[in-house]
């Protein structure tokens, strides 16, 4: 229609016009064109970083860490209930410790909020994965804030979403958008440019409005995390809960100071945990792991099944783990849920009937010490009359029964009272199967009764009778006679059971079953049981490579060679028994073999077969000119004949025979097929490739980059998808994701006595290399916002890998590429290196430096951070020495030096050493000289002057000093500060001493007196044998008035007038010179007056911000101080609820 | 040999034994170039020689010169050291010298064709060197050898399940101080039986003269057969006294001929190497295929789960267990080279 229109229209213009409308981006020219697209590319490329593996499953990934973060009285707490009611609907009354919580159908979240303690704030600093970062919008950034964000850039940065808070008290809407743009700018500054930074209007109902949470929340669900390297190279978790397991017995007895036994509960994060790995608690220190046990998941993703079953009813709408909050009084354990019914029995509960019964139950929770105690101390006289109470003796044998039983294996009195009930259905069981089996078979019996028992005996079957099963009870490892013992075994955990590839022995174990429950089938069913029987013997030819080697005493001979030595390591065992003190623990033959990496023996090569021609054609099918792999069955055939020709040794063979002839019967068409196909389709694969654009098959760096990663993440999940969990456990280790125990053991005391929730329990896992100590040299900085430099061999905090701990550095410089020097103080704005002694860490870990963790201080606390570079056993720092001396005689181009040594021996260590005068007159030492000890000859290229010091320079070597102090703030009470090596000042500060003053490095002002040189005297004789120009020329000054001085001189009138003007002419120009001076003094005048009263005005404004600044800072004292008395929140809360 | 390889990892406490190895000199002198080519180590022996303190230090590498004593190889000593040099914090420049080539352990020949190349996956070949300077037979010696090896930050994940079929065969055969047609006898003898099979055969006559054939005669065979993937099996017949060089050279052959029916993508004497270098790996699954594990592979494997806390996983390469071959898989330990210097 328009374009009918518009050709019936004659205004041509007006169309070309339409045409060429121009969209506002689009470039004008082809070179514009060529230049955005460029720049578009380019800009591509940055937002690319190196593909990175992420070790987080993909489908049972960990709860995410979300810390909130920020001074007291920010608002932390009600963000973190707002948040759990969002999440769960259900309002925590206090928050203590880590808050699960589900968020979605892949996600979970773990809050935790971190104290304003600097110790917890590095700790949280290394396991969150997003900062809720809390600002108070109506007092601004504090410095802890900035101190933290410092600390997180340096341990990898995880997320951080800004949150403003308190903007309710900004009542002008100028000031409060003024304000909300002035610190949005800080913030951006501190983060990068386009930060997340919410805003959260005032408190309702003690939460946050529910929309703003809704939206925060949202932010959160989205939010992608980039894995960082530190965590992605350790296994780590965030206890959520705490127990003490040592017995009370123990603990009481050593007055509360015994070293304790206790778990940690928590989701493992980062890399996987295997068995063996040592850890640390930053604020503890290093422990060992005694026992991992995986726990069922307290907080799991729905799953549809779960998703059927959910009620409407809105408080069971989704879980929260929160142990250390007491959520509803639900307490987890170990395969158990505590319910805590407040009300019923609690003491100091007065809503509680006061019955005889309920009395009694209550004083028992009371009680402290046991009966036997009490009844020690009491006394009871039988009789009115008589003399003496009655006294109990010793008695030993039920306390001790206490005893072993709490010391048994370390573990609570709880886990003893389980091991027991295990135990005891399984010496019943013993009995139950022994009257099942008594119908089956006799070793098979007694094989059984091996089971029931624990680890401590070692089997002792002879070696005919060896069965894959069996083999695993030599080895000491526990297989429990049923599948629900399997069952309950793997939820204590306590036991690992390895049973290599799955296949073979999950076909054993169903047989065995299967016999035992059903004897008579068994019986009746012979033909299915010779076939099983005869798969069995096949499976016996087929060693189990995995649990031979790991799982059996065998030694490495009688693995390979599965034959005689069984007996005689039988033989050996008892012998062991009998006498175990003279043991030949092996022949000398065996370490041999393991010694030499060549046979030692050619005849026990077997080489003898490859004389006949048929042997050699056997092999014929290994070459690229031997037949395809589809005949390979054909040569197979012959193979078979070959084998039946020589029948010397391949039992291996004879078994693939069986195997090819097994399954040739039943699908020998199949495979064919199968195999055709598959070539079918390599072949239909190289052609499209080569048809199609050979370069679009092509793909970058990255994109292959990441295929690669994602090729090898498909791989590591499907090697072990179908391995049990235990033996997954033992061969990869426990993977992150899963909620683990663990028991960790001789932990100190104080640990558990001073546990506090509201401190984070980071459970870092150690790489061996971290276990150990040596020189770390790090690349450092001073921060530049902390007042002080540092100074050599001064203590420092050091927050490197999962510790805290003080150590005292040395400062290095780089002396022109050939020497380490040693600085007094790090330099200004500048990078040095440091050496210290201590744990070392992978070289490219960032670290965190502070003089002191105390809270109070008034300067910004990090001192310094940096980036370990190296590590080693030993540190090449020099300070220059200088030793000098004088000459005490010269000859041409030799000297004598004296005063530079003590002895002729130091002389000799530095011989040949480098000399220099003052003069800059260079020059070695040579020998020494017998006469004033420690003198010795040197030469120089000219000769030295009497008056002129010598220099040795030299270079002496520093050593660190080897001291390292981990910063344990989890053993001290919550409210008590760590104090460590004090720094020198402060030492002397506190002690009234002053620094050390050594006259002879004062600076004195330097008395130099004045040179006389004597004047040059050239005798008579010589002036008079010299020619006429090298004669000194010496002249009288004149004593007579010369000619023209003894005359008057009088000018002509010419003369005169010409002098008259010029006289004249300076006259004035003096005057006009004079008078500019005075005009631009003037002006300068002014200019003095101006400068001062911008002086003026500049002091009175800086008097008026440090006005404001006390200001501020009196309302937060104010108001920390009302909080403390718990007034505030109250008043808040009213003046919210008169604005409601 | 095998408290070389714990050397990074074992504590501090005196350790007892099975045997009595450390009486023996040439085991001495093997701790002798562990602390050598470390910094910080502390190798203690007991009187006794059944007891042995290990403070370990850090793997330093650098220029190191070791004579090796007359009583074992340059191989013996070489092969340890081949698997802590690319974690050290120099690159190594070992000179070693003594005997090349025994009968107990691997030549300096086979090192360097087929040890080296096995490093190969692991991502370590750049600048990966052995050179042969002077030949040495026992019982004098009188060689030298001079070993090369790059440092790497980590190793790469091994994925060889392909054994593939053999393409090609090179040998070498070296005589020194006996008649240079010695080698030129030995080759013929060998060709005779392998020519059957491929075409691609080569083996080159080495004869050493004057200084660098050493102080004492003797002659080798040395064979390697690689295959499509790249996979090499070796073997090897060195002289002894009144055996001609024929049936030398047969004993190599035929033996170069068991291993390759013995098949598998790593060699029988390699297999140490490739199981440490896989459990060093990133912490992702690595897959090897091979024939059965020797003695030394099983104490190896022992010894492996003790210090690393890593076991492999062995299972028969294919469900229907048509083939003899095992696959062997293992979780790295992710281990990084925390020796070398950043900058």
């Amino acid at each position: 229609m328009s374009d009918d229109k518009s050709s019936t229209q004659k205004h041509k213009v007006h169309r070309r016009k339409k045409a060429e409308k121009k969209s506002a981006f689009a470039p004008r020219s082809g070179r514009r064109a060529e230049r955005q697209g460029r720049r578009a590319a380019e800009r591509d490329q940055t937002r690319l970083h190196v593909p990175l593996v992420d070790r987080t499953p993909d489908d049972i990934p960990p709860p995410v860490i979300v810390a909130i973060v920020g001074p007291p009285g920010v608002g932390k707490s009600t963000l973190i209930k707002s948040l759990v009611r969002r999440y769960t609907k259900q309002t925590l009354n206090d928050t203590r410790g880590p808050v699960t919580v589900v968020s979605g159908k892949k996600r979970r979240l773990t809050f935790i909020e971190c104290n304003n303690d600097l110790n917890s704030m590095i700790d949280i600093a290394k396991v969150a994965d997003l900062v809720l970062l809390m600002i108070d919008g109506s007092f601004g950034f504090e410095m802890e804030t900035f101190e933290f964000l410092n600390i997180l850039q340096v341990h990898g940065f995880p997320k951080v979403i800004g949150i403003l808070t308190h903007l309710d008290l900004i009542k002008k809407s100028a000031t409060l958008r003024a304000t909300k743009k002035s610190l949005k700018k800080r913030f951006w500054a501190e983060i990068y440019q386009g930060a997340k930074l919410f805003y959260l209007s005032g408190v309702l109902n003690g939460r946050y409005p529910d929309s703003e949470i809704l939206n925060l929340s949202r932010f959160i669900s989205v939010m992608k995390f980039r894995p960082l390297i530190f965590r992605n190279a350790h296994s780590y978790l965030l206890a959520d809960r705490f127990e003490d397991l040592t017995p009370r017995e123990q603990i009481r007895l050593s007055k509360g100071k015994c070293d304790r036994t206790v778990t940690v509960y928590g989701y493992l994060r980062g890399t996987n945990l295997r068995e063996g790995t040592k850890v640390h608690i930053p604020g503890v220190g290093d422990l060992g792991i005694n026992l991992i046990t995986l726990l069922g998941d307290p907080c799991p993703f729905p799953t549809a099944d779960s998703e059927k079953r959910r009620k409407l009813s809105e408080k069971k709408r989704l879980l929260v783990h929160a142990p250390m909050s007491d959520v509803g009084g639900v307490m987890y354990d170990k395969d158990a849920v505590w319910v805590n019914v407040p009300g019923s029995f609690t003491r100091g509960n007065p809503d509680v009937p006061q019955g005889e019964g309920e009395q009694m139950v209550m004083d028992l929770q009371g009680v402290n010490e046991t009966l036997e105690h009490a009844v020690t101390r009491s006394q009871i006289r039988l009789l009115d009359s008589s003399s003496k109470s009655l006294s109990i003796g010793p008695h030993p044998s039920p306390s001790r029964h206490v005893l072993s039983r709490a010391r048994g294996d370390g573990e609570g009195q709880r886990d003893n009272e389980e091991d027991e009930q295990e135990e005891d259905p399984g010496s019943a069981s013993d009995g139950d199967f022994d009257d099942d089996e008594l119908s089956y078979s006799e070793d098979e019996s007694a094989e059984l009764d091996i089971t029931g028992r624990s680890t401590l005996r070692a089997g002792h079957h002879s070696a005919d009778k060896l069965t894959p099963t069996r083999e695993h009870e030599g080895a000491g490892i526990q297989y429990a006679e049923s599948d629900s013992d399997l069952g309950d075994d793997g939820g204590g955990g306590a036991r690992m059971h390895f049973d290599s590839d799955g296949g073979n022995d999950i076909d054993l174990q169903s047989d065995t079953d299967g016999r035992d429950e059903e004897v008579p089938k068994w019986k009746s069913n012979l033909l299915n049981q010779a076939s099983a029987s005869f798969k069995l013997v096949r499976q016996n030819k087929r060693k189990d490579w995995t649990t031979l080697i790991y799982s059996s005493s065998l030694s490495p001979r009688e693995v390979v060679r599965d034959e005689p030595g069984t007996a005689r390591n039988e033989d050996h065992k008892e012998n062991d028994q009998v006498d175990d003190f003279f043991t030949l623990k092996a022949t000398d033959a065996d370490a041999d073999t393991l010694d030499a990496t060549k046979e030692m023996n050619p005849l026990a090569l077997h080489l003898g077969k490859w004389e006949g021609e048929e042997a050699l054609d056997s092999i014929r099918h290994l070459f690229i000119t031997g037949v395809n792999d589809t005949s390979v069955a054909g040569s197979a055939g012959e193979h078979d004949g070959v084998a039946d020709d020589n029948a010397s040794d391949e039992d291996e063979k004879a078994d693939s025979d069986y195997d090819e002839e097994f399954p040739k019967g039943a699908d020998d068409s199949d495979p064919r097929a199968a195999i055709l196909m598959t070539k079918k389709e390599a072949l239909k694969r190289k052609f499209d490739e080569q048809y199609d654009d050979p370069e679009s098959a092509k793909q970058d760096f990255y994109a292959e980059a990441k295929e690669a990663i994602s090729a090898q993440q498909a791989l590591n999940r499907a090697e072990f998808a179908d391995v049990d969990a235990t033996t997954r456990a033992l061969v990869e280790g426990y993977r992150p994701g899963s909620y683990v125990r663990l028991e960790l053991t001789s932990v100190p005391c104080e640990m558990s006595e001073h546990f506090d929730p509201t401190r984070p329990l980071v459970v870092g896992g150690l790489l061996p290399i971290e276990e150990q100590f040596g020189f770390v040299q790090v690349r450092i900085k001073r921060h530049r916002w902390h007042t002080r430099t540092l100074k050599t061999n001064d203590p420092l905090i050091l927050s490197l890998g999962w510790r805290r701990f003080q150590t005292v550095p040395i400062y290095s410089l780089d002396d022109h590429s050939i020497r380490m020097r040693m600085l007094k103080y790090t330099p200004e704005h500048m990078h040095c290196y440091a050496n210290f002694y201590g744990p070392v860490s992978a070289p490219n870990t960032g670290f965190c430096a502070f003089n002191s963790l105390e809270d109070g201080a008034a300067a910004f606390r990090i001192a310094a951070t940096g980036v370990v570079l190296d590590i080693d056993r030993s540190v090449n720092i020099v300070k220059k020495l200088k030793l000098t001396g004088v000459p005490y005689k010269i000859f041409k181009n030799t000297t004598f030096v004296k005063d530079m040594f003590s002895s002729a021996l130091e002389v000799a260590k530095f011989e040949g050493a480098n000399l220099r005068t003052v003069s800059g007159i260079r020059g070695q030492v040579k020998k020494a000289l017998p006469k004033p000890d420690g003198a010795f000859r040197a030469t120089f290229e000219d000769k030295v002057l009497m008056s002129d010091l010598i220099f040795l320079r030299a270079w002496y070597t520093i050593q660190p000093r080897k001291f390292y102090n981990p910063v344990t703030s989890l053993l001290l009470s919550s409210g008590s500060h760590w104090t460590g090596m004090r720094l020198n000042g402060q030492v002397r500060r506190e002690q009234g001493l002053s620094a050390p003053h050594q006259p002879d490095s004062a600076y004195k002002s330097i008395e130099r007196p004045g040179r006389r040189f004597n004047a040059l005297k050239v005798p008579r004789k010589l002036q008079a044998a010299l020619p006429y120009a090298s004669k000194p020329k010496l002249m009288k000054p004149q004593k007579k008035a010369t000619y023209l001085q003894k005359r008057a001189v009088l000018l002509e009138p010419e003369e005169k007038k010409a002098l008259v003007v010029m006289q004249q002419m300076h006259a004035l120009r003096k005057d006009a010179i004079m008078r500019r001076r005075e005009k631009k003094q003037e002006g300068a005048e002014i200019r003095k007056k101006r400068l001062e009263k911008d002086e003026h005005r500049k002091s009175e404004k800086k008097r008026e911000e440090r006005k404001d600044h006390m200001r501020v800072a009196g309302i937060k004292n104010k108001r920390k101080a009302e909080r403390e008395e718990g007034i505030s929140r109250k008043k808040r809360k009213n003046l919210h609820q008169v604005i409601a | 040999m095998t408290t070389t390889t714990d050397d990074q990892h074992s504590s501090l406490q005196w350790s007892p034994l099975l045997s009595s190895p450390f009486s023996s000199l040439y085991a001495k002198r093997l701790l002798r170039l562990v602390e050598k080519v470390t910094n910080g180590t502390v190798i203690e022996i007991s009187l006794t020689g059944t007891a042995i303190l290990v403070k370990p230090g850090i793997i330093s590498g650098g220029p190191v010169t070791h004579d090796c004593p007359l009583s074992r190889s340059i191989g013996y000593f070489l092969e340890p050291i081949i698997m802590l040099a690319p974690f050290s914090k120099k690159p190594f420049s070992l000179t070693l010298r003594g005997i090349t080539t025994d009968d107990k352990d691997l030549s300096v020949d086979l090192i360097r064709t087929v040890t080296l190349p096995h490093l190969e996956p692991f991502g370590i070949s750049d600048g990966l060197e052995l050179k042969i300077k002077k030949r040495g037979s026992p019982p004098l010696g009188g060689g030298e050898v001079l070993f090369l090896c790059p440092i790497v930050k980590k190793v790469k994940t091994l994925n060889f399940i392909e054994p593939g079929k053999i393409k090609r065969i090179r040998g070498i055969a070296h005589a020194v101080r006996v008649s240079p047609q010695f080698s030129n006898r030995m080759i013929e003898a060998a060709r005779s039986v392998l020519n059957r099979y491929i075409p691609d055969i080569y083996l080159y006559s080495d004869v050493y003269k004057g200084e660098e054939g050493g102080k004492s005669p003797g002659y080798a065979l040395s064979l390697v057969a690689e295959t499509t993937t790249a996979a090499l099996h070796c073997a090897e017949a060195v002289s002894r006294p009144g055996v001609a060089p024929e049936d030398i050279s047969l004993e190599a052959t035929r033996s170069l001929l068991s291993e390759i029916e013995r098949g598998g993508c790593v060699d029988q004497k390699h297999q140490t190497l490739v199981l440490l270098m896989m459990a060093l790996g990133s912490e992702d699954v690595g897959r090897c295929r091979m024939a059965e594990p020797t003695e030394r592979t099983v104490q190896f494997l022992r010894d492996v789960r003790d210090t690393f806390g890593t076991s492999f996983k062995i299972v028969p390469a294919d469900k229907l267990g048509e083939s003899p071959h095992l696959l062997y898989s293992c979780y790295g330990t992710g281990y990084i080279n925390t020796n070398r210097t950043l900058a």
